[in-house]
């Protein structure tokens, strides 16, 4: 615990971090979004925190939440470190709906890529500089976020057709050396079956 | 013994009856498994159950060489569309069975990503309640496709084909017939104006020769 202390002493130097009080047992770092890439970036590499591993990424929606009073959104960082047992924090950012974007960290931490997907995807968090921000697990049809609370939880939206992968899993072939000598007429992209959101190359 | 087969046998029976019981007994499953309820239906497959028992042994994974399509889990809506298809892959006769709760109605999953019911999209045989079913279970839906089976008309649905295929080569023949009726009324036109440009040519060249 004492460790955590002087971590968040830090943070509140360098960073203008601040502690969440709602969380009793744990660390949780509230953060503004200018200073979300350089805290993480610090808390990856220094030495007095190196928490080498980003668990996940969470999205909060605060529309309706008791005796509250502030941004609608919130996106928390669980960040955990392999040189210590048991050694846990997260970072949180607040965001409001108007201006509702974060920077991006898939430069940081690779899995941060789909997990901001996910993000977007069920909230409609923009993170910013993200090289791939499509939906991950709803499809490219859907319309809206359903983990919002102004979502109706059952409404259904039906996908016409499936997404077109081809071009995605060609990409990744070319990169890891593969060479398209030629395609068959089946599988050539067709303008017309391509959906919104699906990958265009 | 070779008495009786140098004997002509000849077995009397409705062709009905031949192939419903061909078919009945050899139905092989394609599993489109997504859920816990695949795993039941694996050891349905197993020598404990035996699914082979009613000629089922064969699991086939393309949906060219099978009959029953076996609907086992959780269907959303980002399947749905793959599941139709692979549904339109298969060629007749072709049967559905679903199982489980999720597949037959959506199960708990009562929220804005999961079919409620796989017959929102395909046409469906047989339910199987339970999450996930027993293999017993199971085996008393195949059962139920069976007697299901047994009572389709082979000869019934060949002769509503035979007439439909009568009257598109009706249909077929007569558009040709009309088609043909207007190249000869063309061609006669055609050879009634090269008639007429020809008699026009002598006419002229008569006054020619005559001047």
């Amino acid at each position: 615990m004492a460790d955590c202390e002087k971590l968040l002493a830090i943070l509140e130097e360098k960073f203008g971090a601040r502690r969440e009080e709602a969380d009793h047992q744990g660390l949780t770092v509230v953060v503004d979004r200018e200073n979300l890439h350089d805290l993480m970036l610090f808390l990856r590499d220094d030495q007095s925190a190196k928490f080498d591993m980003l668990l996940d990424i969470v999205g909060i929606d605060y529309q309706g939440f008791k005796d509250y009073e502030g941004p609608r959104f919130a996106v928390e960082y669980v960040l955990k470190t392999m040189k210590a047992p048991v050694k846990r924090m997260r970072v949180k950012v607040f965001v409001s709906e108007a201006d509702c974007n974060v920077p991006s960290i898939h430069d940081l931490y690779a899995i941060a890529n789909w997990q901001e997907r996910e993000v977007f995807d069920q909230y409609g968090v923009v993170f910013k500089g993200h090289p791939d921000l499509r939906r991950l697990l709803n499809h490219a049809e859907f319309e809206g976020h359903p983990l919002r609370k102004d979502y109706p939880a059952h409404k259904r939206q039906w996908l016409s057709t499936n997404d077109y992968l081809l071009p995605e899993l060609e990409a990744r072939l070319e990169k890891k050396g593969y060479r398209i000598v030629s395609r068959s007429k089946e599988v050539l992209p067709n303008d017309g079956e391509y959906l919104e959101g699906s990958c265009k190359v | 013994m070779t008495a009786l087969a140098e004997k002509a046998n000849i077995i009397t029976s409705s062709l009905d009856f031949i192939v419903n019981w061909g078919r009945k007994n050899s139905l092989w499953p394609f599993p489109y498994g997504t859920a816990c309820c695949a795993i039941e239906f694996m050891s349905t497959e197993t020598s404990r159950y035996d699914l082979s028992r009613i000629g089922s042994e064969y699991v086939r994974f393309t949906p060219r060489q099978s009959d029953v399509l076996l609907v086992a889990g959780t269907i959303t809506y980002k399947q749905a569309p793959i599941l139709k298809r692979i549904y339109e892959q298969m060629a007749e006769p072709r049967w559905v069975i679903a199982m489980g709760a999720c597949a037959s109605s959506g199960g708990f999953y009562d929220a804005y990503c999961t079919v409620p019911g796989i017959d929102h999209i395909i046409p469906v045989d047989v339910y199987i309640g339970g999450c996930p079913p027993r293999p017993e279970s199971f085996f008393d839906a195949m059962f139920q496709l069976q007697e299901k089976i047994q009572d389709e008309s082979y000869m019934k649905a060949r002769a509503e084909r035979v007439k439909e295929q009568l009257e598109m080569i009706k249909a077929k023949t007569a558009e040709c017939k009309e088609n043909a009726e207007k190249a000869v009324k063309n061609a006669v036109s055609c050879g009634v104006q090269t008639i007429k440009d020809g008699k026009d040519n002598l006419l002229k060249k008569v006054a020619f020769w005559k001047e």
